[in-house]
This record gives C-alpha cells, sequence and structure tokens, in this order.
C-alpha cells in the first residue's frame, strides 16, 4: 500500500513542474481555464474512472459495470496508455494513468487545460452551471462553473439510500433508473436547467395540502380573495392535468413532462397511482445529470479539437515535450488522430486549424486588396505568393528566442519586459521556457499557421469568390503602396481571437454549419454513404459539401438522435401520453422506439402512444429497381405506435394525422437523383 | 456496492440476454462464426432509445478518391451512435456486437436441449489402443508419475504402526525391580510395538534414582495415563513420515481401446439458375446449424461440398453458399459425385455418413424417380435428407421432395423438410435430425 503511495507520489513530484508551466504557458496563449488538480491513479483506479464518466463517485448501476468491462476488454485502446480524463467542475479533475510515459503526461495535462477552457468558456455548458444548485455551504463560492463532482456523489448516495431501505426492493430502482435512462436524450438541451417544480410541490413549499385552507389563514378580505386567487387559479393549482389538451406547444423536454405528470403503474391496483417520493425524487436526479453531460455531448467534435490543437501547439509548437520525448508524442498523436471511423477529435483539430487559417488568410487578403494594383479581379495574377510568405515568416529571433536573448527588446509588444528580465537573470532556462519572454502577440506571430509547411498554398488557394466578397466588405480606411507595407500591419493575432470567440458560443451543431465546406471537404476526402436497395450495401453517394454537412449535421442535431416531443399529455382525453417523431426524412428505429415506449408506460402510469412517419417500400419496386439498378421510391406513411401496459399496437394514421411532424424543407437523402443510372 | 457490485450486476443482466438459439438460427448473423467457434449475438445490452434507423441514416466516410457509387462495406461508426462513454473518448464505439462464443459441441449440447433431441452418435472406426487416464500401478516409473499421496498414507500408517509412547515406556522402566527385558515382555502384551534396543537404550539414560519410581506396575498403570497416536500426534504434529521404497507407487495410464467417432457430412446444393438469393439463404440457414450440430457431436467430422446444375462437382465451404450457375437441373449428377467421393474417401465401415441435399425440387424429367431414389437407396449413409427451399411455395414440376418422401415414407433414413421462410429452419433441422434418433 505505501509502496503504491509513494510510487504515485514520485510520479507526482515529477510532474509538478509540466503542470504549473503548462498552466503559465496556457495562460499566455490566451486561454482562461478552470483551475485542474491532477490526480495519479492506476490503471484499475482509471478504468474505474472511465466507467464512470470521469468521477469518482456514481450511483449504483450496471451501465457502469458494463463499460468497465469494455474498458477493460479493449485494455489496448491507445496502446493501453495516455489515458486522458477531465471532468466538467470547478476546479476541473484531471486524471493521469501512472503508467503513462512522461512525454503521454505531458501531453495530457496541455490536453486538460484546453479542456478546462472550453468548459469554463463555453456557453452551453453555462446552461446547466447557472441553474445549477447553489454550492454546498461552507466550500468555495467564487467558482465558475458547477460543483459537480458533489452533485454527482451526492446523486449517489441517495440513490445508494433508496436501494438499501428496506421497504424499497433494490431491482425496482434499479429498473426504474433503466427506464429514466432510456429517455436520458429527450431533453430539451438549449434551455436552462431549471429543476421540474410540479403543482404539488409548490403547494408544499407554501406548507399545506389544501390551497383553500391557506386562503382562510390569510385571512384576506373576501373581495381579494376573489379577484387575485379566482377559482380558475385555484383549479391551475390542483388540478393542472385535467382537461383540454395540454402541454399547449409540444415539448421537447419530455423528461420534465413526465416528472412533472407521470404516474406510476400499480400492478395490483391496475392502475396509475402517484409516484412514490423516491420515484420523484430518482427521475429529478437523474433528469439533473442529463443535463449536466448534456453540453459535452453537444460540443465533442469542437472541444476534442480545440484539446487537440492547443496540446499540438505546445508539445510540439512549444517543445513541452523535451527532445527524447517528442517522438513518442507524435507516435501517440498518430495514434490518436489515426483511430478509424468518424473521430471527433481529427474531425474537431482539422475545423479549428481551417478556423485559424482562413480567418489569418482573411487578414493577409484584406491587407492586400488595400495595396495599390491589387483588386479582388487581378488579384492571383499580380500577388507574388513566394513575397507575401517570405513576409509573413517571423523574424529569426521569434523563431529561435534563446539565441537572442540579449538582442531582445523590451519595448516590443511581442515581448514580455519582465519575462525578460527573468530570463537576462537566469531565473529560469530560456532554451527550455522560450514562451516565457514573449506575449501573446509574440506568441501568435511565432506560431502563425500560413507559414507552417503545409499551408504554405493556402492564401494562393483563396477563390475568386471570396475574395470578392471580402473586398465588398472591406473598410477601405487605409490604402497601402506596397506589398511589404500592406503586410508589416498583419494583425497575427486575428486567427486566435477568432478561435476564442467561436469557442464560446457555438456547438457542434453551428460550427460544422459555419465551418464545414467544400475546401474542408475535399482537403479531408469525406464523403457520404448510404444504404442502397438495389445492391443490398451501403454504396459511396456524394462527396459534395453540402451533402458531407447534411449527414453530419444528422449525427450531431440533438445529439445525433431523432427528436421526440410531447404532443398531448391527455391524448383521447384520456390522459393517455401522446409523443410525436418530429420526422426529418429519417426514420425511426421502430424496434428501439417499440422497446422505449413499454418503458414510458412505466413512468407514464397509462397507456403510451407515438406517433411516427416511416417510409415504405413495396416489394415489386425493390425488385424492379434491383433489376435498372435504380433505387425504389419510397412510400412515406404515418404511424402510431401504442402500448397499453400489455400490448404493443401499430395503426396506420391518416396523413393529416402526421402532417405537421414531416419535415419540408431539409432532406437528409445524398442519393444522386439520377443514381447508378 | 461499488463498481464490484456494478460489475455484478452487468453480468446478471447480461447472462439473462444471449439470444435465444433458434432465434439465431432463423434469423441470426450467422456469418460471424467459423466452422470450430459458433458466435452467438448477445443481445444489446445497452438500453433502448428513440434513434434512427441505421439504414436510413447513412453517414460520413472519409477516404481518398471515393466516387459515387463505390461499395463501402460496413458502415463506420457515427457519432451518436450507441451508447458512448460521456467523458468522450472517441472512436471506439459503433457497430461492434458482442458475441457469446460457444464451440459446437455445446451448441450440439443446447440444441438437444432445445428441440428434445438426444442423437447418440455412433463410434465406427477402430482406432489403435490409446492412453487414457493414469489410472493403472506400477512400482516403478519416471518420478512425475510417483503417486504421493498413496506414498504419503503408506508412511502415514506405517508410522502409526511403529508409533508409540515413548514416556509410557519409560514410566514403566521407573517401576521397581523391572529390567530391560521385563518390560519388553510386558510391551509386547501390551501389543506396544517398540524394540528391545530402544527400550536397553532408555534404560541406560534413566538416572538411578528413578529406577524405582514406581512400587509396581499396576500402581504405574493407575497413574499415568497412555496417550494413544492418533491423540498424540494430533496435539503434538508428526515429526516424520517414514517413506520407503517399497511404498512408491507410478501411475500409469490406462490402456483403452477407442472407437473414434468419425462422420462424414455431404452437403449438395442446387446451383442453378432457379436458385435465387432466398432459397440459397435459407439453404445456408439450414445446412450450417446442422454442421455445427454433427461437428459438435462427433469427435471428428469432415465436410464435403458438392454444387450441382445439370453437372455437379465439388467446391470448397467459402464458395458453397454463394454460387450461382446458369443451366437446367439434374440432381442424380450430385448423387454421384457424392457416391464416388465417400466410396473411396469415407468407407461406411469407419466413417458414419450425413447426405444433405438442397434445392427448390425443381429437377429434370424422371431423374428423380429413375436415378436419385436408387442411388439414395444404395448409397449407405446413416441419414438422408432433402430439404426444398422454396419460399413462394409451390412451383409447377418441382416434386423432387415430394417424390423422394413418397417413395421412403417407411424408411428410417431418409428426411424430408420443407423450408418456405426463416421460421421453418428450425422445424426442419429437427425433422431431419429426429429422423435418425428414431432408427
Amino acid at each position: 500500500m505505501n509502496d503504491d503511495r509513494f510510487r504515485k507520489q514520485r510520479i507526482a513530484d515529477e510532474l509538478a513542474e509540466p503542470v504549473s508551466e503548462a498552466s503559465n504557458l496556457a495562460e499566455r496563449l490566451g486561454l482562461t481555464p478552470y483551475p485542474v488538480n491532477y490526480w495519479v491513479v492506476d490503471y484499475d483506479e482509471m478504468n474505474e474512472l472511465i466507467a464512470y464518466g470521469g468521477f469518482q463517485k456514481r450511483y449504483p448501476h450496471w451501465r457502469w459495470g458494463m463499460q468497465y468491462d469494455r474498458q477493460q476488454k479493449q485494455g489496448q485502446f491507445l496502446g493501453g496508455k495516455a489515458f486522458e480524463i477531465v471532468n466538467n467542475d470547478d476546479p476541473s479533475h484531471a486524471f493521469l494513468q501512472e503508467s503513462n510515459t512522461l512525454a503521454d503526461q505531458k501531453a495530457v495535462i496541455t490536453h486538460v487545460e484546453a479542456h478546462a477552457d472550453f468548459f469554463a468558456n463555453n456557453e452551453w455548458f453555462g446552461l446547466f452551471s447557472d441553474g445549477a444548485p447553489p454550492r454546498a455551504a461552507g466550500s468555495e463560492d467564487d467558482g465558475r462553473g458547477p460543483d459537480a463532482a458533489g452533485m454527482l456523489a451526492r446523486h449517489g448516495d441517495t440513490i445508494r439510500e433508496y436501494m438499501q431501505d428496506p421497504d424499497i426492493d433494490r431491482s425496482e430502482v434499479e429498473r426504474f433508473i433503466d427506464h429514466v435512462l432510456c429517455l436520458e436524450d429527450n431533453i430539451d438541451q438549449h434551455q436552462p436547467y431549471r429543476p421540474v417544480e410540479t403543482a404539488r410541490d409548490r403547494l408544499e413549499e407554501i406548507e399545506g395540502v389544501d390551497v383553500t385552507d391557506q386562503l382562510d389563514e390569510l385571512d384576506l378580505s373576501e373581495e381579494v380573495k376573489r379577484q387575485v386567487f379566482d377559482d380558475e387559479w385555484l383549479d391551475a393549482q390542483s388540478d393542472e392535468d385535467n382537461g383540454a389538451t395540454f402541454p399547449s406547444q409540444p415539448e421537447k423536454d419530455v423528461l420534465g413532462f413526465i416528472r412533472k405528470h407521470g404516474m406510476a403503474y400499480d400492478e395490483d391496483a391496475e392502475k396509475a397511482v402517484e409516484m412514490t417520493d423516491w420515484q420523484n425524487d430518482v427521475l429529478e436526479l437523474m433528469r439533473r445529470e442529463a443535463y449536466y453531460f448534456a453540453p459535452q455531448k453537444m460540443t465533442k467534435v469542437m472541444n476534442e479539437g480545440w484539446a487537440a490543437y492547443w496540446e499540438s501547439l505546445m508539445m510540439t509548437g512549444e517543445r513541452f515535450a523535451g527532445d527524447d520525448e517528442f517522438i513518442l508524442y507524435s507516435d501517440h498523436m498518430a495514434q490518436v488522430l489515426g483511430s478509424p471511423g468518424l473521430n471527433p477529435y481529427k474531425l474537431g483539430l482539422e475545423i479549428w486549424e481551417y478556423v485559424e487559417n482562413t480567418e489569418n488568410r482573411r487578414e493577409v487578403v484584406e491587407r492586400l486588396l488595400r495595396t495599390e494594383g491589387i483588386t479582388w479581379r487581378t488579384f492571383h495574377d499580380v500577388v507574388d505568393f513566394t513575397e507575401v510568405q517570405d513576409h509573413l515568416e517571423p523574424p529569426t529571433w521569434l523563431q529561435n528566442v534563446a539565441g537572442h536573448v540579449d538582442e531582445l527588446d523590451p519595448e516590443d509588444p511581442r515581448i514580455d519586459a519582465e519575462g525578460l528580465v527573468a530570463a537576462r537573470e537566469g531565473e529560469f532556462d530560456v532554451a527550455k521556457y522560450p514562451w516565457k519572454v514573449l506575449t501573446y502577440e509574440g506568441l501568435a506571430q511565432r506560431h502563425y499557421s500560413l507559414v507552417k509547411p503545409q499551408y504554405r498554398g493556402f492564401v494562393s488557394r483563396v477563390g475568386q469568390a471570396e475574395l470578392e466578397r471580402v473586398s465588398r466588405y472591406m473598410f477601405d480606411d487605409s490604402r497601402y503602396d506596397s506589398v511589404a507595407e500592406a503586410l508589416s500591419d498583419v494583425e497575427y493575432t486575428r486567427g486566435w481571437d477568432r478561435m476564442r470567440e467561436i469557442r464560446e458560443s457555438h456547438n457542434d451543431v453551428t460550427f460544422l454549419d459555419e465551418f464545414l465546406t467544400q475546401e474542408f471537404v475535399d482537403d479531408n476526402d469525406y464523403f457520404t454513404y448510404e444504404y442502397t436497395h438495389a445492391s443490398g450495401d451501403y454504396r459511396v453517394t456524394s462527396t459534395d459539401h453540402q451533402d458531407v454537412k447534411k449527414k453530419l449535421m444528422l449525427s450531431f442535431t440533438n445529439f445525433g438522435k431523432p427528436t421526440v416531443v410531447v404532443q398531448d399529455g391527455n391524448y383521447r382525453n384520456r390522459n393517455e401520453l401522446l409523443l410525436a417523431h418530429q420526422y426529418n426524412g429519417i426514420m425511426l428505429d421502430r424496434n428501439q422506439a417499440t422497446e422505449v415506449l413499454k418503458r414510458v408506460f412505466e413512468l407514464w402510469g397509462r397507456p403510451v402512444n407515438l406517433l411516427t412517419i416511416v417510409k415504405e417500400f413495396d416489394d415489386h419496386d425493390i425488385e424492379v429497381a434491383k433489376r435498372r439498378d435504380r433505387e425504389p421510391e419510397p412510400e412515406e406513411v404515418g404511424k402510431r405506435l401504442r402500448y397499453d401496459g400489455e400490448e404493443v399496437t401499430v395503426d396506420d394514421v391518416q396523413w393529416s394525422d402526421v402532417e405537421h411532424l414531416a419535415a419540408t424543407d431539409i432532406d437528409y437523402n445524398t442519393k444522386p437523383d439520377e443514381w447508378l443510372a | 456496492m461499488g463498481l464490484k457490485d456494478d460489475l455484478e450486476r452487468y453480468r446478471e443482466v447480461g447472462e439473462e440476454r444471449r439470444q435465444d438459439l433458434a432465434e439465431f438460427i432463423q434469423y441470426g448473423d450467422l456469418g460471424q462464426s467459423r466452422g470450430d467457434e459458433v458466435k452467438i449475438p448477445i443481445k444489446i445490452v445497452n438500453l433502448p432509445e428513440f434513434a434512427y434507423d441505421q439504414r436510413d441514416k447513412g453517414g460520413v466516410g472519409q477516404g481518398e478518391g471515393a466516387e459515387e457509387g463505390d461499395p463501402v462495406g460496413q458502415p463506420q461508426p457515427q457519432p451518436g451512435d450507441g451508447e458512448e462513454g460521456e467523458d468522450g473518448e472517441p472512436g471506439e464505439e459503433g457497430g461492434e456486437h458482442e458475441y457469446y462464443e460457444m464451440d459446437p459441441e455445446e451448441f450440439a449440447q443446447e440444441l438437444d436441449e432445445q428441440l428434445g433431441l438426444d442423437l447418440d452418435p455412433k463410434g465406427k472406426k477402430v482406432i489403435e489402443e490409446k492412453e487414457g487416464d493414469f489410472t493403472d500401478i506400477t512400482r516403478s516409473g519416471p518420478s512425475s508419475t510417483l503417486d504421493f499421496e498413496r506414498l504419503f498414507k503408506k508412511g502415514l500408517k506405517r508410522k502409526l504402526a511403529m508409533d508409540f509412547d515413548e514416556e509410557y515406556i519409560r514410566e514403566a522402566l521407573k517401576v521397581d525391580g523391572w529390567g530391560p527385558a521385563t518390560v519388553f515382555e510386558w510391551a509386547r502384551e501390551q501389543n506396544i510395538p517398540v524394540s528391545k534396543a530402544w527400550i536397553e537404550d532408555a534404560y541406560d539414560d534413566l538416572p538411578t534414582d528413578e529406577k524405582s519410581t514406581w512400587r509396581s506396575i499396576e500402581q504405574m498403570e493407575a497413574e499415568v495415563e497412555k496417550v494413544d497416536t492418533s491423540t498424540r500426534i494430533r496435539r503434538e504434529g508428526v515429526d516424520q513420515i517414514p517413506f520407503r521404497r517399497e511404498d512408491e507407487r507410478y501411475r500409469y495410464p490406462e490402456v483403452v481401446e477407442e472407437r473414434e467417432k468419425n462422420v462424414v457430412v455431404v452437403n449438395i446444393r442446387d446451383v442453378s439458375g432457379s436458385m435465387r438469393q432466398k432459397k440459397r439463404e435459407l439453404v445456408e440457414r439450414t445446412f450450417t446449424p446442422l454442421d455445427w450440430y454433427l461437428q459438435g457431436k462427433y469427435d471428428n467430422a469432415e465436410f464435403v461440398y458438392i454444387a450441382h446444375d445439370a453437372d455437379a462437382w465439388e467446391v470448397d465451404r467459402e464458395e458453397f453458399f454463394g454460387i450461382r450457375s446458369g443451366g437446367g437441373t439434374r440432381i442424380s449428377s450430385a448423387y454421384e459425385v457424392a457416391a464416388e467421393v465417400l466410396e473411396e474417401e469415407y468407407p461406411w465401415s469407419e466413417w458414419n455418413r450425413y447426405v444433405f441435399a438442397a434445392g427448390d425440387s425443381e429437377n429434370s424429367s424422371n431423374d428423380t424417380e429413375e436415378r436419385v431414389i436408387p442411388m439414395m437407396e444404395e448409397i449407405p449413409a446413416n441419414l438422408h435428407a432433402y430439404v426444398e427451399t422454396q419460399p413462394s411455395g409451390n412451383a409447377i414440376n418441382a416434386t423432387h421432395a415430394e417424390e423422394v418422401e413418397r417413395n421412403f415414407r417407411d424408411s428410417d433414413n431418409v428426411a424430408v423438410a420443407y423450408v418456405t421462410s426463416p421460421e421453418d429452419v428450425v422445424d426442419a433441422i429437427y425433422e431431419i435430425l429426429s429422423t435418425e434418433e428414431s432408427e
């Protein structure tokens, strides 16, 4: 036991410097992360943390066991090392696996700092932390973010207590959690989190069950009572869910709606009964967790790309990896980025680099277009791009700071005067930490993207349309006589500034929507594919960026899941639940939907229905399509799935009943019109 | 509670979710399994959720030079697929399935249980004396086969037999007037296994003043309690076990005459033009579990695959279910090849033989009656079977199955089964396997 502690302590000591320097460097690069606490853990502990979604304490549930089991079987993922876990918390907690090499640890640390910056600054994360319950008394109140570890541990305690309560059947609690988890993505993730207050809760808050009694006690004059607390108001308090159709607008927060109006089905009594306290409680805890984790799911590409970008800059650009560690690091990076499929690290990193390059290019192009003799029409003929590249190249002293310490000018905005003094006095090794002598501006120029070998042609590849657009919206406030003069004014920080703005306000959907261009799709060889009935397999359908974007958006919009809303909580005037699938041209997985319905029944206590639209193919059409190598035309049909606690029924419904659910302008099908013709 | 507990619960939940065997045979993905390892998908433990239809969804891939219409193989994992870790580890999820792996023996056992079959394979070929369990014993042998347990037990017995209460004898020597000779006599009477030499040594070591401690042997016996061996061993432990060479025994293997249960399964399939995709799939669905089953039942299973249209030829398993040729149909051509192969390589005296044929019952005129039926009668086999795969019910002139069935109505080694859809597969398998069982 002690050996173990000493070993971890030794590793921790070794990492103390990289940790504090990574944080300093991140700050200098313009990032403002939450403070991060680092923990050294062993392999088993790491697997446990991964299973628990990055936290040490969660509620008891088999799915953590499943994730742990998978994690162990996959042991070789990333060579079984360099696991990185950081959780969205303030302070953030990051975990380093003790068996990682120092190079890996450094990579993880730099990666983690960028994640912590993202957690702290992305507005979507604010939706939860702003609405989260206040921190427990005695904790540091200046925290910007959620008290996530504490919250999840408390949820765990609460649920564990219910499970251990002799009056409650443990497996029933577990089953109940399963039911709720089936709807974990059915929340309104674009709204801030607010705990559900049921009418009953509100009344109980006023302490008392009967409002009429309460009002009597208030001893108000009959007149006031009649005016303010009229019968309508009283009805609204007591029977919110009797009577007409509700909700008035389709409700996307299905979990919240069920929390408010759901009931349990009592098998013995054969009727719906009020949920018990523990059920209400567990439901709200699960809903809160769903809201807590939602921003991470909504920003996966951005967040991973962001972390990969800054990690790479710190590790490679600032040589955070020592020379001997560099190869190991590059190797690791190649593995991470090279993993198959649509990889959020890679996609995100590529888009961030693309954002940086285009923004920097825009800056350069704007300067050039203000130069005498250059217009958007003549741009490609007149501009000597080799000359442009030469001008953009950072001065030698920025590239090799250590070799020029004596010549540096403390007045230069790119030089950190204090850092320079310290360097000259030998307080730190400039060869190791050259960035300590530089400011944000200095670092931006030092790492200017457009001069990197792989992006040298980027400026020259600017399209005519973009040139025209830029010149149209340009402030023509100054003119330059020469290219040299124009480029000496280039703001090198523009790319980074823009990236930080984007990381504040975007999520994956808006990020991809805005920045995925044809150029990007071509550069990265993306394509879409569809299942084709003619060949019975999946075929490439398009390399057009609009199509790639559409498909990608489908994977990211609403967590990559179909949107299902509550349409009616008093369906058929019998208190049945009617859910509606807002059909965007892609069908639901019917089997799963049916299984979900069965579970929703357990949370509603009364029959549950789902309206959806399916595509039906005529067998004959498929056969004909195969012979002619064309795709059959599906017919879209409205269906209602219903589960009444005993059996599932599926009925065709009139098109007019589902018409409001059908998308009119989005078509996610990327098959060419003349498919394989 | 804690993660250990969660893991335990997951195992419990997972156990219940192995795909039902019958369901697997009818609809499962047989292609994941190899001949010697049957992989049965575990029902997805992930909780259901509102998700897109996988096929309808399509996806995005990455690769150089992709052109419209290129096949992409299996869809690549897409974000939003399955349960992803909330910490956002990428690329680890997607289309992967979990499988419950069973070997053919287990498969056969489960199928027996499920269908209530009890096929008892016959041993045919005698293979020369074989080493059985190490149950025989000899007095010499390599030290690794030494039966130490036996040696120890013998030694312990010997110890018990030779052991005596030394204190008790010493006390006897203290009886006034008794010397070694008297004590030896007395010990003999008492059945105490002590040697005269030991008594003499003990007497010499006894201080003179103690030699008259007891007035008489009666007094000594009354005052001193004799401790029996087992009590003493329990109290003091065994200090030394006398291992003797004569107690050593070496185990050696029993010689067993074993009959090896060999089976050869001939799979015959009509590959003519009329055998479209659906029919082919039904054949594969029926034959594959039969192969697994027989492989699980026998020690040594070999398979012969014969494809035929108007002619027949032997093929590899890999090709077998996929071949599609033109031409007409002459089923007897396949039985000719089968007869030849069986005769040359799998003599009836040494091999259990199963000859399974499948097709849509179409055959050239009179071939069934004039050629196939006589050959089925002639080729000795544990079981002949014909599986008709005809998804759309009956076709005109497709009477092979009926003719065979009519002719062999009273036979106990010919089975005919009709498969029109995957639902029929399990029944067909039962029909075929139970035919032999009732033999």
